[in-house]
C-alpha cells in the first residue's frame, strides 16, 4: 500500500542537507594540493641538502666567483676492463695508474688550519696588540 | 559519503602534521656556547662583517676544492681500480689484494663525502649566525667547523695512503705474474 509521501505530487522529495566536506570540496582540494606540494618540496630540499648534491652545486649564490674554476680537462683516462692480461698490459696499467695517482695526490686538500680562531676570529686583534 | 570526506580530511591533516614534524625535526639544536671574555665578544661584534667575509671566501674555495678533488678521487676507483680488478678477475687471476684495497678506498671515499657534508653544513650554519648578536654561538660554530675540516683532511690523507697501497699491490702482482710466467 502506497503512503501519502509517495503518491502526493505536491510534496517535494526529502533531501538530506549536504555534509560539511561536501559543502567545502573546493577548500578541501586546495588544502590537499598545498599540503602535498609542501611535503614534497620539504622532502626534496632535505634530500638536496643531505645527499651531498647541494655541496657540489656551485651555481648557488655565494659560489659564483669559483664556479668557473671547476677543472673540466683533468679527466682520468679510463682503463679498459676487457682484454688480455699480459706483462705488457699490466705495465701499461702501472704507468697510467702512476700518472693519475700523482694527479690525485698533487694537492693536500683541506690541509692547514684556516679556521683557527686565533687567525680567523682574533687575527686582527693579535696584530693590533 | 560523509565517512569518505572525513577520511580525506584526516589524510589532509596528516600531511600538514607530517610537514610540521619535518620542519621542526630538522631545526638545529643549539650547542652550549663557549666561554668568551667580554673583550673577545666585543671583538667578534666589531669585526663581524670582516670575519664573515673571510669565512665566506673559505667556504667557496673549499667547495671548489671538494668538486675538483672529488672528481679525481671518484675517477681513481671508477676508471682505474675497478676496471683493472675486473680484467684480472675475468682472466681468472688472483686479484684479492687489489680488491681489498679498492673496497677500503671506496669506504674512505664515502667517509670523505659524508664528512665534507657535515663540514659544509656547519660552515653554512656559522655563516647564518648573526655574530653581532650572538658572538659566542658564532665562535662555537667556528670551532665545530674547524674540527670537521680536520676530519675531512684526515679522510684525504687516508685516500692518498690507499692509492699508494693499491699501486704497491699492483707492483707485487706484476712480480708474481712474471715469476709464474717464467
Amino acid at each position: 500500500m502506497a503512503t501519502t509521501e509517495d503518491t502526493s505530487p505536491l510534496l517535494p522529495p526529502r533531501v538530506e542537507p549536504p555534509a560539511f566536506w561536501e559543502r567545502h570540496r573546493l577548500t578541501l582540494l586546495l588544502v590537499l594540493s598545498v599540503s602535498i606540494a609542501l611535503v614534497l618540496t620539504i622532502v626534496s630540499v632535505i634530500l638536496y641538502t643531505n645527499s651531498g648534491a647541494a655541496q657540489l652545486d656551485l651555481s648557488r649564490p655565494g659560489y659564483r666567483a669559483v664556479s668557473d674554476k671547476v677543472e673540466r680537462n683533468s679527466e682520468i683516462d679510463q682503463y679498459s676492463s676487457i682484454g688480455p692480461v699480459t706483462d705488457k698490459t699490466i705495465q701499461e696499467f702501472i704507468k697510467l695508474y702512476k700518472t693519475q695517482a700523482g694527479k690525485a695526490k698533487a694537492v693536500d686538500a683541506f690541509s692547514g688550519d684556516p679556521l683557527n680562531p686565533e687567525v680567523l676570529v682574533f687575527g686582527s686583534s693579535s696584530s693590533d696588540n | 559519503m560523509h565517512r569518505y570526506y572525513r577520511s580525506i580530511g584526516t589524510i589532509a591533516f596528516s600531511f600538514v602534521a607530517l610537514a610540521l614534524f619535518v620542519v621542526l625535526g630538522t631545526s638545529s639544536v643549539h650547542a652550549a656556547s663557549p666561554e668568551l671574555s667580554s673583550e673577545q665578544r666585543q671583538h667578534i661584534r666589531s669585526e663581524c662583517t670582516q670575519i664573515k667575509g673571510s669565512l665566506s671566501q673559505l667556504h667557496a674555495s673549499d667547495a671548489l676544492l671538494r668538486v675538483n678533488r672529488g672528481q679525481v678521487y671518484e675517477s681513481m676507483t671508477s676508471k682505474l681500480m675497478t676496471p683493472f680488478n675486473t680484467r684480472l678477475s675475468t682472466s681468472g687471476l688472483d686479484n684479492k689484494a687489489m680488491t681489498t684495497h679498492t673496497l677500503q678506498y671506496q669506504s674512505a671515499l664515502v667517509a670523505f663525502r659524508n664528512d665534507y657534508i657535515l663540514y659544509e653544513q656547519k660552515t653554512s650554519e656559522a655563516l647564518r649566525i648573526d655574530c653581532g648578536q650572538e658572538p659566542a654561538r658564532f665562535y662555537q660554530a667556528i670551532l665545530d667547523a674547524r674540527d670537521l675540516r680536520s676530519t675531512v683532511h684526515d679522510d684525504v690523507q687516508k685516500l692518498h695512503r690507499i692509492i699508494n697501497d693499491y699501486g704497491d699491490a699492483v707492483g707485487d702482482f706484476l712480480l708474481n705474474y712474471k715469476r709464474l710466467a717464467n
